[in-house]
C-alpha cells in the first residue's frame, strides 16, 4: 500500500502547489479602494466569451460590449433609427464628396492625453489602409482619406458622392488612441491585449483585469463628460461569462449578477417580468427577420411563385406564438416602422391566404394533381443556433404544405450556414439582420446586383436605378420618396419577404436603475452612456 | 525485462498515440466542410478580404504542405496562433487546463473515495439485496443526463438554499487567501455533478473485478487455510482489484476530460472542454488542434504513470 | 510487456457451450435461470414496453403540432407532461421521440457491434492482425470522445445519419476490446485447434465455433453499446447537433435549453431524462441479469 499512498500524496501535493502558483494577487493600488463605498460594482452576464479587445476587428457582440465601454463612437442612434451625437457634436457634408465631423473638446484618454480630431482622422485612415476584418472596414468603400483640420474638426474625402457614408462611418466607427495603436503597426494585426501598461480608453470605464473565459473587470475612468455627473456612477463593471442561458438566468435570480446583456428568449420575458427582484427593460429592435427567394432558381424566378409562397405564411401565428407578441409587422416592407421618417403606413402585409397561393401557382401553370401537392420543392436554409428563426422556419414549412408547396428545411450550424449563404447554396434563405439602421446602405447591399447581402440574387434595372439615384440625392425628402418607391417595388415583386421586426427585452436586477436603453442588441442597456448612468437604488434606511 | 526497456517501449507507444490524435484532428478539420474565414467575417467583408484571411491562416496551401509545416512547428514547441484571439494557442490552453484538471481530479478522487467502499460492499455480499441495490444505483448513475443534473443542483443548492455560487470558477476581484476559499466554493457543485455521473461505472467495475479476485484460487486457498474473511477481503482481493481499476482510470481519463464539456458549459467552468466547444463554433483550427494534442498528451502521461504504478503494485509484473 | 486488460465481469473462463444437466441447450438453460431473477424480468418488461411505444407511437399520441396556444404549462389535465415554450405537448414529443432515440441507438450499436465483432474475431484468429487491431483499438480509445463527436457532427452537418455514424465510429473499439479478450481465449481452446486440423475453411471455423462462443459477450456488449449510444445521441442533440427535423429525447432537452426554460420549467427536463434513464437502466439490468443467469452460481462466497 505504501508506494500507492506515497504516489497519491505526491500527486495531491503537486496539484496544490500548482494551484498555489495560480492565486491572483490584487493589482497595485486596488487594496486601498473599496468600490462598494463609492458607487458599487455592476455585474453583467453574457453568454459568449470576450476574445478580442481590438474594436476594429471582428463582429462579436460580447467583444463590442466591452470595447464599447472603452472606445467611443462618433455617433449614437435614437429610437427612430436616426443618428445622435456622441463623440461628434455635429456632422454633415460640405460638398458632394466631402464630409465633416465636429467633435467634443472635453474628452480625454485614461492616460491623461486629450482625445482630438487627430485620433479620429488617424483611426479612419488606418482602417482604410489596413482593412481589418470587421464592420468598420465594410463602411469604407467610398472613403478615400480623412484629415484633422483643427483640434475638433475632421474632414473626410470621398471617391464618389455618397449621402449615407458620413453617418454610417460615424456610427460604426469606434475611435482608438493613435499614440497607443500607431506604434503597433497594422491595426488589423494588433491584438490590444493590454500587455505592459494595460489599456487606454476614453469611455466611462477602462479594462483592468482579464480572466479568460470567466470575467472581465473594468474600472471607472474619472473623466467622462457624456453624463451629467462627469463620471460614471458605478465604480466598477464586471462582465461574466455564462455559456448556458439557463445558468445565466439562475445567476440573475440569485443576485449574483445585476444585468443580463444578451436579449431574453421570448417565452421567458413575461415570467421574468413577474419575478421579484428582476426588472425587464424593452429595447427597440433595429433589425428584421426575413426570407429571400433565390431568383436564380427557375421556379423562384417567377413572380407568381414568390407571391404564392409569400401568401402561404401565417405571419400572425409567428408573431403571436414564436415571438410571444414581441415582434411587430413591418407591413412586409424593409422600411421598418421604427425608421419613422421612412416608414410608409399606407402599405399592407402579404395576407395569409393558402387558397390564394394555390390559385397563383395554378395561374403560373403548375398542376397540383390528385394529392394536392405542386411538383415543386424548395430547400430552405436557416441558422440552427438561432432558436427563434429555427422555430418559425417550421411554421413556414407547415404553412407552405397547406398551400400544396413543399419546403425542405435544412438547419445548419453557424459556419456552414454562413458558407451556404455566401455561395448561394439554397433555394430559400431565412435569417435576420440585427441592425439595419440606414435604409440607403441596406438597400444598396441587398438589392443591387452583386450587393454583399443580395441573397435573392435580384437584378432589376428599375430597382437599381431608383437606388442609385437615391444614393446621390442629398435632399432628405426626395431621398425618402425614392426609397419608398424602391420598397414598394421590392414588396410587389417579393424580392424580400420581411416577416417582423423584433423588440428585444433585457433583464436587470431591481437593485439597479438609471439605464438608458438604446436600439438594437449592440447598444441596448449596455451602451456606454447607459452603464455610466446606472446606479444602485438607494437603500431605504 | 529491464525497467529502461519497459519505459522506452511505453514512451514509444505514447508518441504514436499522440501523433495519431494530432493527425486525426488535423485531417478532420481540413476535410470536413467549414470555412474559418467566414466565421470571423461580417456580411460586408469582401471576397478579397476573405481570401487574404485564408492565406493568413495558411489554409490556402496543399494539405501535405500544411501537415508537414504543422509537425515542424510542433517539434519546435510552437502550437500556433489562435484564429479568433490572435494570441498563441499555448496561452489559450494554459489558461484553461488547470481548471479542467482541478475539476476532473477532484471528481476522480471523490469517485474513488465513495466508489471503493460501495464496490466492496456489493462484492462481499454478492447476490443479496444490498448488492442488487448498489448495482441499480450504479447503473442509474451511468444513465443520468449531465445537464439535467447540473441545472438541478444549481436550482436546489445555488438558487434555493443559496449555499453555493452559481457558475464560474472563482469570484472576481478576490485575492490572496480568500481566493482559495472562493475556488473551493465554486468547485463543489460541478465536482459533485461530475462525480455522480462517473460513480456508477466505477462502482460496477470495482464490484466486478473484486468478485473475480475473490473467486481466484489463492483466495480460496487462503480461506481453506482458515484466514478470516475480512482480512482476505481487504488484503488479497482488494489489492488485486485495485490494479485493473487503476488502469481503467487511465483509459477513462480521455473520456472524462473531454466529457467534462457538458459540465463545464452548464456550470460556466472555464476549462478545456468548454474551450473546445467554443473553438468548434468559431472554427478556430489551431486551438482545436492544440487542445486535442493536449488531451492526447494528458491521456498518454496518465496511462504511463498508471502502468508504472501497476508495475510497482503487481508482483507478477515486477518479478519478470 | 503489455498491461493486462482488466478482467471485467463480462469475460469469463470460456468453454465450449455445453448442454446442462437436463440436456437442454445452453440458451434454454440461461432463459430458465433468467426467469427466476425478478430484477431481470422486470427490466425486460420495461424494455418491451419501450419497444412497444416505438412501434405504436402513432396510436399513442398525435404527432407534436408546430405550436399551441398555451405556452410552458406545467403538467395537468389535457397535457400530462405539460407544454414547451411553443405550446407543444411534451407527452407527444416524448412518445414520438422514443422512435428516433431507439432507432439511432439500435442503428449505431448494430454497426458498432458488427464492425467491432468482426475485427475482434478476425484479429483473435490471425495473430498478426491482432497486434495491429489492439493498437488501433487502444489508440481510438484514448481519443477524447465527446469533443471529437462534437467536431465531426458540427462540421458534417446535423442529421440522423451523421449522428448514427459518429456514435458508431466511437463505439466499435469498446466492443472490440470486450469481444477480443474472450475471443483470444476461445481461439486457443482444443476444439478450435481440432477444427483447424480438419478444414482450411477459416470463415467456417470462425462462424461455426468462435462466434457462438463469444455470443454471450456480444449480447452483453450490445446492451452496453446501445445504452451508451442513447446517451451520446442525446448529448449531441442537446448540443444542437442532432437532427432538427425529427423529435428525439435529446431534442426536447435542446429546445428547453435554448429557450432558457430549464431553470423554471422542470417538466421539460424531467420527462425526457426519465425516458433516457428508463431505457438505459432497463437495458443494462437485463444484461446484468442475463450475465448472472448464464454463469453458474457458487463462485462468489
Amino acid at each position: 500500500m505504501r508506494p500507492r499512498r506515497a504516489g497519491a500524496t505526491a500527486a495531491a501535493v503537486s496539484v496544490v502547489l500548482a494551484l498555489g502558483a495560480c492565486a491572483p494577487q490584487a493589482p497595485d493600488g486596488a487594496e486601498g479602494r473599496d468600490p462598494e463605498a463609492d458607487g458599487g460594482t455592476l455585474r453583467i452576464a453574457t453568454t459568449t466569451d470576450v476574445v478580442n479587445f481590438n474594436p476594429l476587428i471582428g463582429n462579436s457582440r460580447s467583444d463590442s460590449w466591452v470595447t464599447g465601454l472603452m472606445y467611443p463612437r462618433l455617433l449614437s442612434i435614437g429610437d427612430d433609427g436616426s443618428k445622435e451625437p456622441e463623440l461628434a457634436l455635429d456632422w454633415g457634408y460640405s460638398d458632394e464628396t466631402t464630409g465633416w465631423y465636429e467633435i467634443r473638446d472635453d474628452m480625454t484618454w485614461s492616460d491623461g492625453r486629450p482625445l482630438t480630431a487627430d485620433d479620429v482622422a488617424w483611426t479612419m485612415n488606418a482602417v482604410k489602409r489596413d482593412a481589418p476584418s470587421g464592420t468598420f472596414t465594410g463602411q469604407m468603400t467610398n472613403f478615400e482619406s480623412a484629415e484633422a483640420v483643427s483640434g475638433t474638426r475632421v474632414e473626410i474625402a470621398l471617391t464618389q458622392p455618397d449621402s449615407s457614408v458620413v453617418e454610417e462611418i460615424g456610427f460604426w466607427g469606434t475611435i482608438v488612441p493613435r499614440h497607443v495603436f500607431e506604434p503597433e503597426g497594422s491595426v488589423a494585426d494588433f491584438a490590444n491585449g493590454g500587455d505592459g501598461d494595460g489599456w487606454v480608453g476614453a469611455g466611462p470605464f477602462v479594462l483592468t483585469q482579464v480572466r479568460a473565459g470567466q470575467s472581465y473587470t473594468l474600472e471607472r475612468h474619472e473623466d467622462y463628460p457624456l453624463v451629467a455627473a462627469g463620471r460614471a456612477a458605478a465604480a466598477r463593471v464586471v462582465y461574466r461569462v455564462y455559456p448556458d442561458i439557463n445558468t445565466e438566468l439562475l445567476a440573475l435570480r440569485s443576485g449574483e449578477v445585476d444585468v443580463i446583456a444578451n436579449s431574453l428568449p421570448p417565452a421567458q420575458v413575461a415570467r421574468l417580468g413577474d419575478t421579484d427582484g428582476v426588472e425587464v427593460a424593452e429595447v427597440t429592435g433595429l433589425g428584421y427577420s426575413h426570407m429571400t427567394y433565390d431568383m436564380d432558381h427557375p421556379d423562384l424566378a417567377r413572380t407568381e411563385v414568390r407571391r404564392a409562397l409569400a401568401h402561404a405564411v401565417d405571419y400572425d401565428a409567428i408573431r403571436d406564438v414564436v415571438l410571444q407578441g414581441q415582434g411587430d409587422s413591418t407591413l412586409s416592407s424593409p422600411l421598418m416602422p421604427v425608421l419613422s421618417d421612412y416608414h410608409d403606413d399606407s402599405g399592407a402585409e402579404y395576407e395569409h391566404d393558402p387558397e390564394l397561393s394555390r390559385e397563383l401557382m395554378e395561374s403560373a401553370g403548375y398542376d397540383a394533381g390528385p394529392g394536392g401537392r405542386f411538383p415543386v420543392s424548395f430547400r430552405m436554409i436557416y441558422p440552427l443556433q438561432d432558436p427563434v428563426t429555427s422555430q418559425w422556419a417550421q411554421l413556414v414549412q407547415d404553412g407552405a404544405a397547406e398551400a400544396g408547396i413543399t419546403i425542405e428545411l435544412q438547419g445548419t450550424e453557424r459556419n456552414t450556414y454562413l458558407a451556404q449563404t455566401q455561395e448561394g447554396d439554397y433555394d430559400i434563405y431565412a435569417g435576420n439582420f440585427a441592425i439595419m439602421d440606414d435604409p440607403m446602405t441596406n438597400f444598396a447591399l441587398s438589392y443591387l446586383p452583386g450587393g454583399a447581402i443580395n441573397y435573392t440574387h435580384v437584378d432589376d434595372p428599375e430597382l437599381t436605378a431608383l437606388i442609385e439615384r437615391a444614393a446621390r440625392t442629398f435632399d432628405e425628402e426626395a431621398k425618402i420618396a425614392l426609397m419608398q418607391q424602391a420598397a414598394e417595388l421590392v414588396q410587389a415583386e417579393v424580392y424580400d419577404n420581411v416577416l417582423y421586426t423584433q423588440n428585444l427585452y433585457v433583464a436587470h436586477s431591481s437593485g439597479w436603475t438609471g439605464f438608458v436603453p438604446k436600439p438594437s442588441e449592440l447598444l441596448s442597456v449596455v451602451n456606454p452612456v447607459s452603464i455610466a448612468s446606472a446606479h444602485r437604488v438607494p437603500e431605504r434606511s | 525485462m529491464s525497467i529502461a526497456l519497459f519505459v522506452a517501449r511505453r514512451l514509444g507507444r505514447g508518441v504514436v498515440t499522440i501523433l495519431f490524435a494530432v493527425t486525426v484532428t488535423f485531417l478532420l478539420l481540413r476535410l470536413l466542410p467549414g470555412d474559418p474565414a467566414l466565421a470571423v467575417a461580417s456580411p460586408n467583408t469582401t471576397d478579397e478580404a476573405r481570401e487574404a484571411l485564408l492565406v493568413q491562416y495558411g489554409l490556402d496551401r496543399p494539405l501535405i504542405v500544411q501537415y508537414v509545416l504543422y509537425l515542424g512547428q510542433l517539434l519546435q514547441g510552437d502550437l500556433g496562433t489562435s484564429f479568433t484571439q490572435s494570441v498563441p494557442v499555448v496561452d489559450v490552453l494554459l489558461e484553461r487546463l488547470p481548471w479542467t484538471l482541478l475539476l476532473t481530479v477532484t471528481a476522480l478522487v471523490l469517485t474513488v473515495l465513495i466508489g471503493i467502499p460501495l464496490g466492496v460492499l456489493a462484492a462481499s455480499r454478492e447476490h443479496t439485496f444490498l448488492d442488487r441495490a448498489v448495482q441499480v444505483v450504479g447503473v442509474t448513475g451511468q444513465s443520468l443526463f449531465v445537464p439535467s443534473i447540473g441545472i438541478l443542483l444549481l436550482l436546489v443548492f445555488g438558487l434555493g438554499l443559496g449555499w453555493f455560487p452559481i457558475g464560474g470558477a472563482a469570484g472576481d476581484n478576490v485575492y490572496g487567501a480568500a481566493w482559495y476559499g472562493s475556488v473551493v466554493a465554486h468547485l463543489v457543485l460541478p465536482a459533485v455533478s461530475l462525480t455522480l455521473i462517473q460513480l456508477g461505472s466505477y462502482v460496477l467495475t470495482m464490484r466486478g473485478t473484486l468478485i473475480d479476485a475473490l473467486g481466484a484460487d489463492h483466495v480460496t486457498l487462503a480461506r481453506a487455510n482458515g484466514l478470516p474473511y475480512r482480512r482476505i477481503l481487504w488484503k488479497h482481493a482488494l489489492r488485486n482489484a485495485l490494479l485493473p481499476a487503476t488502469t481503467l482510470i487511465g483509459l477513462q481519463l480521455g473520456f472524462v476530460v473531454g466529457g467534462a464539456v457538458l459540465t463545464e458549459t452548464v456550470f460556466a467552468y472555464p476549462g478545456i472542454g468548454r474551450g473546445i466547444y467554443e473553438a468548434v463554433t468559431q472554427l478556430d483550427f489551431p486551438v482545436l488542434q492544440g487542445a486535442f494534442l493536449l488531451l492526447a498528451v494528458t491521456v498518454v502521461v496518465v496511462n504511463m504513470l498508471t502502468d508504472i504504478a501497476y508495475g510497482f503494485l503487481d508482483p507478477r509484473v515486477k518479478a519478470s | 510487456m503489455t498491461t493486462p486488460l482488466p478482467t471485467t465481469e463480462l469475460a469469463h473462463d470460456a468453454e465450449e457451450p455445453v448442454r446442462d444437466a437436463r440436456g437442454a441447450r445452453p440458451g434454454r438453460a440461461t432463459w430458465r435461470a433468467f426467469r427466476k431473477l425478478p430484477l431481470g424480468v422486470a427490466s425486460l418488461v420495461v424494455l418491451a414496453l419501450l419497444v412497444l411505444v416505438t412501434v405504436a407511437a402513432p396510436l399513442l399520441a398525435p404527432y407534436p403540432a408546430s405550436f399551441g396556444p398555451d405556452v410552458l404549462l406545467p403538467p395537468g389535465a389535457g397535457h400530462p407532461f405539460g407544454t414547451d415554450s411553443l405550446g407543444r405537448d411534451v407527452l407527444s414529443q416524448v412518445v414520438w421521440g422514443t422512435q428516433q432515440s431507439v432507432l439511432v441507438a439500435v442503428a449505431a450499436s448494430a454497426i458498432a457491434i458488427v464492425v467491432g465483432t468482426l475485427v475482434a474475431v478476425v484479429g483473435a484468429y490471425v495473430p498478426r492482425i491482432d497486434a495491429v487491431v489492439s493498437m488501433v483499438v487502444d489508440l481510438t480509445l484514448s481519443l477524447p470522445v465527446l469533443p471529437l463527436m462534437i467536431l465531426v457532427a458540427a462540421l458534417a452537418g446535423p442529421s440522423t445519419s451523421t449522428v448514427i455514424l459518429v456514435v458508431a465510429a466511437f463505439s466499435w473499439p469498446e466492443v472490440t476490446r470486450l469481444v477480443r479478450s474472450q475471443a483470444l481465449t476461445v481461439v486457443k481452446l482444443p476444439y478450435v485447434d481440432a477444427a483447424r486440423l480438419m478444414t482450411r475453411r477459416h470463415a467456417w471455423i470462425i462462424g461455426r465455433h468462435v462466434v457462438p462462443a463469444v455470443t454471450p459477450v456480444i449480447v452483453v456488449s450490445v446492451v452496453v453499446t446501445a445504452s451508451r449510444a442513447v446517451l451520446s445521441a442525446a448529448g449531441l442533440a442537446f448540443l444542437g447537433l442532432g437532427d432538427p427535423t425529427t423529435w428525439s429525447w435529446g431534442r426536447i432537452l435542446y429546445e428547453a435549453q435554448t429557450s432558457g426554460a430549464m431553470g423554471s420549467a422542470w417538466w421539460l427536463t424531467l420527462f425526457p431524462s426519465l425516458a433516457i434513464l428508463l431505457l438505459v437502466l432497463s437495458a443494462t439490468l437485463v444484461s446484468i441479469s442475463y450475465d448472472d443467469a448464464r454463469k453458474p452460481r457458487g463462485a462468489g462466497r
